[in-house]
């Protein structure tokens, strides 16, 4: 059984209508010790989920069950001091008042944890986040990152089961982004606990989760491993969101004895999901890895030719805008390749790893 | 297993929910303190005999004496306006935007003016230039035989003259916070697009700062045609009835709660009109804040300009400061005002107040009480209303918030006939007593008491207090050991500014004390109607004093503090 299941949650503001709720009707289970991410970009009902889960908002309609019991419905909600669960704010929300050792200490003050035990925890849990010898700091004399891990420090002093953590990271700048990164992945791995993370970093979701749930206007578009949710987006707004993306407008064609998704001069044969028939009109989404641009060795070699437009040295890699007919495509090479604007190149597109979406008029 | 972990963290706790509680005290309390007293007030102004009359508002609007105060009143307010505009701009730019000699000296002058009990100034200006006694005037007459160049103070000018200190600060505060908010930016933008410095501040800057000054001019408005003090000293020997006069003179016996009441809401009708264009000024106002970067704003080089400038201020100060609390001082030093001043220097107006005149100790301890009571009861209640409306989904906590605000609209003398009618017809028997000038108090100063809760929460990031609260704090735990600390430095100081206007009270006073009940500001105007000039000027520059020393320990109490600001 999960840990927490959360079922048909709703949640509107300002007494809205269903359609833009801030959560509308979302179903999600998350096993105990995973670390799961809701990633979407901002208003998509992500860190509204993390506050019901918390306790600070009541849902419109569903239910949060933890360990089995019901804290969340519309009819009453355990206040956020029962539940047992940790918080990280973007913010940090340390508070500025009081030393790096009070701060930390007290859960465990408000839990009548022994003053010795209680020492002796928060000596442990500083040294966890390396921030031993800041005992008697005030926040106000403490970097970003340390900040954030007084927060982490104090939510975790007290063992919840689950930590819920709010774009964590998000005001941090971006190398010591990537270290804390690094830091709550094993922080999670040797606690155990379970981490429930809010992000719209698709980069962030990908690197730290078991499971990532997407979310956007309020729905759940795909909960699954970071690799399914990468490589099989579940719809064009999951693919769209999940990194860079070439879309575009397809028809589906029959060809001989398959079917072929046709978008300009592009013409792919690929695995179509069921229910889909010539004359379909479909989106083709394409990574920028999934296209191969090399240089023509001669006028009259075979292949798929394009012009390049633009291009963009990343330094570990470039990026090409490749005009292929009436599309632009968006190409990554490795820095060995390099094309001039104006020259030709070769395309291969590797079909197996592109998807198509229905739903279009 | 994750079922009993989840239950040895959270334990099972009697619910009493410490929050419901204090939100309903506050509802209780506005009730009490403004809501039925201002009912009882619109019930006395239509109450007859038999059923509801307007008769009451039909003879305000149509007996000279009423309408006539009415018009004083404005008169008042008007002219007093356009010298606060005319005073605190030039003082807010000096200040702000130019490199002026001794701008904290200017800083001062506002502050002080600010601070001093109106109706001190009015008793100095007495003493100054009274038709006949006024040493002023007597010194005039003196060296300049055959002319008149005398200044009567009873007369309306003489009242503007004592109620313009007391107004400008609201002009000088305003314009010079919005002149320093003003982002730098925007008036380089203009320069570089070729606009002179003067065009600068015509075209960019004054238009930017244009609504907080009206804003200003306005609350200056309100307050200077509430206060009773300076107009009873100066207006009545003058014959110059205004609203608070008048419906002071309608509690004398026998009463005339009808006409009172009708009178007191046509007062509170024109108070709530500024206001509220007041606040229409100030919303447009926002503009000039949001940008706020905290970018240094140019100062202007005076030049030569800078002497002219600064005696302007000087007079500021010599007419708000230096004259009335020098003559003061010199009066309560003298035997008797107006004899050879050196030959006659003695303490004894001051023993005689402090020691003999059994009034005045009773009077320093009921202010003192009642100040610090009241103090800490607006701020109290202010924090409570606050954090219900900034921090709960409590329905009509809006409303709450409102009602908390109504007394900026109620004159103080208003706000003690609304309270004397309503607790009259109760049995509990608070008129006369300490309470009922306690209920006053508090009910005046709430709004401080609000906005000190409100800009100290509004700078309290939610998040502080829910990580309090996710780690199990409940709310009591969560206000004690997160919410109020943090609030801590922004209620004293709302505490302070309860406290300063609180021990100097007189509108509402007035007609609320018993001889048990006396306040400082009450025996001061009772000894000046009795004519005891030289202790009079001694009591007034003891509440002065009190005054002074309230506002030092405030800041020394307030300095040492570790006021620190949330992430």
């Amino acid at each position: 059984m999960a840990q927490i299941e959360i079922e048909h949650l709703t949640k509107r503001y300002h007494g809205g209508e269903a359609a833009n709720a801030a959560v509308a009707d979302l179903s999600l289970a998350i096993e105990a010790g995973a670390f799961v991410t809701l990633l979407g970009p901002s208003g998509c009902g992500k860190t509204t989920t993390l506050r019901l889960i918390a306790g600070y908002l009541t849902p419109d309609a569903g239910s949060i069950a933890v360990a089995g019991r019901v804290l969340s419905s519309p009819q009453s909600v355990l206040p956020p001091e029962e539940r047992g669960m940790g918080m990280v704010f973007q913010n940090y929300a340390v508070w500025p008042h009081k030393t790096v050792f009070e701060n930390v200490v007290f859960g465990l003050k408000i839990r009548r944890v022994a003053a010795a035990e209680a020492r002796t925890r928060v000596a442990r849990m500083l040294d966890l986040v390396n921030l031993s010898g800041l005992e008697s700091r005030y926040p106000g004399e403490l970097s970003g990152g340390q900040q954030q891990r007084v927060a982490l420090a104090r939510s975790l002093v007290v063992e919840p089961t689950i930590l819920l953590l709010d774009e964590p990271l998000s005001n941090l700048d971006a190398k010591l982004r990537e270290r804390m990164r690094m830091e709550l992945k094993q922080l999670q791995r040797r606690t155990g606990i379970t981490f429930v993370y809010v992000t719209h970093d698709q980069a962030e979701a990908l690197a730290l989760s078991d499971r990532i749930a997407v979310m956007h206007q309020g729905r759940l578009q795909q909960y699954g491993t970071p690799r399914e949710v990468y490589r099989r987006p579940a719809n064009r707004v999951v693919a769209d969101f999940m990194g860079l993306v070439n879309l575009f407008p397809a028809e589906i064609r029959q060809n001989g004895a398959g079917l072929v998704v046709t978008a300009g001069p592009l013409e792919l044969a690929l695995d179509l999901p069921p229910g889909m028939g010539a004359g379909d009109k479909v989106d083709l989404a394409i990574r920028p890895e999934s296209i191969r641009l090399k240089a023509p060795q001669g006028a009259g070699e075979p292949g798929l030719r394009g012009l390049i437009e633009e291009h963009t040295y990343l330094g570990n890699l470039t990026e090409y805008v490749v005009a292929l007919g009436p599309l632009r495509l968006r190409v990554q090479a490795g820095p060995e390749l390099d094309l001039a604007p104006g020259s030709e190149a070769l395309l291969s597109i590797d079909a197996a790893r592109c998807k198509v979406f229905g739903g279009r008029e | 297993m994750t079922a009993a972990a989840l239950a040895a963290a959270s334990p099972p706790r009697a619910r009493f929910r410490l929050d419901y509680w204090v939100g309903g005290a506050a509802i209780a309390a506005l009730i009490v303190l403004i809501v039925l007293p201002l009912l009882s007030l619109f019930w006395g102004s239509i109450a007859a005999q038999d059923g509801l009359t307007l008769g009451y508002f039909a003879r305000v609007v149509t007996n000279r004496l009423y309408y006539q105060a009415l018009f004083n009143s404005l008169t008042l307010g008007a002219w007093t306006g356009l010298f606060s505009l005319l005073i605190g701009v030039p003082l807010a730019w000096a200040v702000v935007r130019t490199d002026l000699p001794g701008r904290g000296f200017v800083k001062l002058t506002a502050t002080l003016s600010y601070l001093s009990p109106p109706f001190l100034l009015a008793i100095a200006y007495v003493n100054l230039f009274s038709p006949r006694a006024g040493v002023i005037n007597a010194f005039l007459r003196g060296a300049l035989p055959g002319h008149d160049f005398t200044f009567n103070i009873f007369s309306m000018p003489g009242l503007v003259l004592v109620t313009v200190p007391h107004a400008f600060p609201f002009v000088y505060l305003l314009a010079a916070s919005a002149l320093a908010s003003v982002d730098a930016s925007y008036e380089e933008s203009a320069q570089i697009l070729g606009a002179g410095k003067l065009r600068t501040a015509l075209s960019v800057t004054l238009p930017l700062v244009a609504p907080a000054i009206l804003a200003g001019t306005l609350i200056g408005f309100v307050n200077a045609i509430a206060l009773f003090g300076s107009q009873a000293i100066i207006g009545l020997p003058a014959r110059i009835f205004t609203l608070p006069t008048r419906i002071y003179a309608l509690f004398n016996y026998p009463p005339q709660y009808g006409l009172a009441s009708a009178l007191s809401l046509i007062f509170v009708a024109l108070t709530v009109a500024a206001l509220s264009l007041q606040r229409a000024y100030l919303a447009r106002r926002s503009f000039v804040t949001l940008s706020g970067k905290g970018s240094r704003p140019q100062r202007l080089s005076l030049g030569p300009w800078r002497w002219p400038l600064f005696g302007f201020c000087a007079l500021v100060f010599l007419v708000a400061i230096l004259l009335p609390y020098g003559s003061l001082l010199a009066v309560s030093l003298s035997k008797s005002w107006g004899l050879a001043f050196w030959k006659n220097l003695t303490l004894a107006n001051y023993a005689f107040v402090l020691f003999q005149y059994d009034v005045t100790q009773r009077a320093i301890l009921n202010s003192l009480l009642l100040a610090s009571l009241a103090a800490t009861a607006s701020v109290a209640l202010g924090a409570a209303i606050g954090w219900i409306d900034l921090r709960t989904a409590m329905k009509g906590r809006r409303v709450l918030d409102y009602v908390s605000l109504v007394p900026l609209g109620l004159p103080g003398i208003v706000m003690a006939a609304a309270l004397i009618q309503f607790w009259l017809k109760t049995p509990v028997p608070l008129y006369g007593s300490l309470a009922i000038l306690f209920l006053a108090y508090c009910a005046r100063y709430l709004p401080l008491g609000v906005r000190a809760a409100n800009t100290a929460l509004r700078q309290i990031d939610p998040s502080l207090e829910e990580s309090a609260r996710i780690l199990g704090a409940s709310w009591g735990e969560t206000m004690r050991e997160v919410t109020l600390p943090l609030m801590r430095g922004s209620l004293f100081a709302g505490w302070i500014l309860v406290f300063v206007p609180a021990i100097q009270e007189l509108s509402a006073s007035i007609l609320l004390f018993s001889s048990k009940s006396m306040t400082v500001a009450v025996a001061v105007y009772n000894l000046y109607e009795n004519g005891y000039i030289e202790p009079v000027a001694a009591l007034a520059l003891i509440n002065a004093a009190i005054i002074a020393a309230a506002i030092w320990l405030a800041n020394r109490v307030g300095g040492a503090s570790r006021v620190a600001s949330p992430a």
